[in-house]
């Protein structure tokens, strides 16, 4: 298993109250290859977060290990990218200066930092509002600035957390297909956590189901891919095979519900 | 369009000259003595005298430059302290009783021990104005900090972040608006608690011409001072605290959503 980029092993997680330890998760098992788009669904308050965090290194699992490339996670790093469901590129930078926030920590050169900001600027429709800030965007182009922000660090690995929960249904759609197209391009290994049966089963190579608190992994699809590039809405809905999964992790999610 | 807006400067001036024709009309309508309130005209006559001979000047020119040094140290102190306690949890919680049983020891009850330790001295006032500017200040910042949503600290962390660098891409900007504000309440504390100490430690400042003009009875001067308090902590509150404060928040007013 050397080859996976994200590994973790017998992970399970408690967080400590003043009633004692509650357990956020069950153990956890789960290997995430190389370039590999894998996304978890699950009800919430199942544990997707704590899994998520523990992988990008905000928080120290009670048991088990995290590795990627073989290494053990000890804190978060710009090898790991993340991208949270809101509230977090920076009110007082402008669109530019949030896109190029990692290069600048990097210390890139200015030509660097701009041809980059330039070329995602581009391929997330964000042409026009270099110089905006974000309390002068909508919600959809929030998170097209905070996908671009990540993805101009360049890291090896994305982790995104529910990224378009909070953007409107429309919107969420046209997000869903360019984040498609911006990972077929780039090639990067992504973990997507989402409580949408739909949106899982489109972006994703493999989905995850989630049992009910305290989750733990219950059943894993893989979705094939026909051709390269992102999926579109307009043949994905028309693809029967790809109705099928979307009806098989939707009944292991109900069964889930019902049972609570 | 510009005798409206004149007109709406000049608004706030007519409570102020409402209040000038009561004291007018008390003073030689009931006929007050004069060892008890001099009359606008004798307080026009004292602040002209005061004014000319360069008195005034000299005294208001030390409260002035004390307050602002008070307030560049203070601010120093203070916002570093603030980070400190505010990006810890721990911390946080530990020092937040010691701040509010420190805001209730007012700067001039430190006087006796401060006189004690540094003498009638400038030294002495200015520990009693730095304690006072310094409390509102550690704690806006310190609230400021732990505002800032957990989400833009994390963020930046998984962007390869160092602390120091979190420091000044989140948490100054992020607080900023707040500080602001701890350093405007905190230079209303430390004016009043400036001239409280003057008065006593009579080293030069406003607190020190008021309370020697008691000495001889020089009511008309009292009251000079007491209006030069009041004006120039105006002008010091408009036109230096306040467009600080609207600069910072009509930028990243949205912050707080």
């Amino acid at each position: 298993m050397a080859s996976d980029k994200i590994s973790v092993s017998g992970f399970r997680h408690f967080f400590p109250t003043e009633d004692g330890p509650v357990q956020a998760t069950g153990t956890i098992d789960l290997a995430i290859r190389e370039g590999e788009f894998v996304t978890l669904v699950g009800p919430s308050g199942c544990g997707k977060t704590t899994l998520l965090k523990a992988i990008a290194g905000f928080i120290a699992p009670s048991e088990g290990t995290i590795l990627c490339d073989g290494k053990p996670v000890k804190g978060p790093g710009r090898e790991r990218g993340v991208v949270f469901q809101e509230l977090a590129i920076l009110p007082w930078r402008t669109v530019r200066r949030n896109i190029a926030h990692g290069l600048e920590i990097a210390g890139a050169s200015k030509a660097v930092r701009e041809s980059t900001v330039a070329r995602l600027v581009d391929l997330m429709g964000l042409a026009g509002f270099e110089d905006r800030y974000p309390h002068e965007l909508s919600g959809g182009m929030r998170q097209r600035v905070a996908v671009a922000r990540t993805w101009a660090a360049d890291p090896e690995i994305i982790l995104m957390d529910e990224p378009f929960a909070a953007v409107d249904a429309m919107t969420r759609l046209t997000l869903q297909e360019e984040l498609g197209r911006l990972c077929a391009t780039t090639g990067k290994t992504v973990f997507f956590i989402t409580h949408s049966v739909d949106e899982a089963v489109f972006l994703a190579d493999r989905v995850l189901v989630m049992t009910k608190r305290p989750g733990t992994i219950k059943a894993v699809l893989e979705v094939p891919r026909h051709g390269s590039g992102g999926r579109d809405w307009d043949s994905f809905t028309a693809d029967p095979e790809m109705r099928n999964i979307s009806e098989q992790v939707m009944h292991l999610v109900h069964a889930e519900r019902g049972a609570r | 369009m510009m005798a409206a807006r004149a007109f709406r400067e000049l608004r706030i001036l007519i409570p102020f000259a409402a209040a000038i024709a009561l004291w007018w009309g008390i003073k030689d309508g009931i006929g007050v003595s004069n060892t008890l309130l001099a009359s606008p005209a004798q307080v026009w006559t004292a602040f002209v005298y005061l004014a000319t001979h360069g008195v005034l000047a000299e005294y208001a020119a030390t409260s002035l430059q004390m307050i602002g040094v008070a307030a560049a140290i203070s601010f120093a102190l203070g916002v570093p302290l603030g980070f400190a306690v505010g990006t810890n949890r721990y911390a946080a919680r530990a020092l937040e009783g010691t701040l509010r049983f420190l805001q209730g020891i007012s700067g001039i009850a430190w006087l006796p021990l401060a006189i004690l330790w540094c003498g009638f001295t400038h030294t002495t006032t200015l520990i009693v104005v730095i304690y006072t500017l310094i409390v509102p200040i550690v704690f806006n910042t310190m609230t400021g900090v732990r505002a800032i949503p957990e989400n833009y600290v994390l963020a930046l962390r998984s962007l390869g972040a160092s602390r120091l660098r979190i420091v000044v891409d989140v948490y100054f900007p992020g607080a900023l608006p707040s500080i602001v504000v701890g350093l405007r309440l905190g230079m209303g504390y430390g004016w009043r608690a400036l001239i409280a100490a003057e008065m006593l430690v009579r080293q030069g400042g406003l607190g020190d011409l008021i309370f020697g003009a008691r000495t001889f009875n020089q009511i008309d001067r009292i009251m000079v001072g007491m209006i030069a308090i009041g004006i120039l902590y105006i002008v010091v509150d408009r036109l230096l605290v306040q467009p600080i404060e609207s600069m910072t928040l009509a930028r990243w007013g949205v912050l707080r959503r």
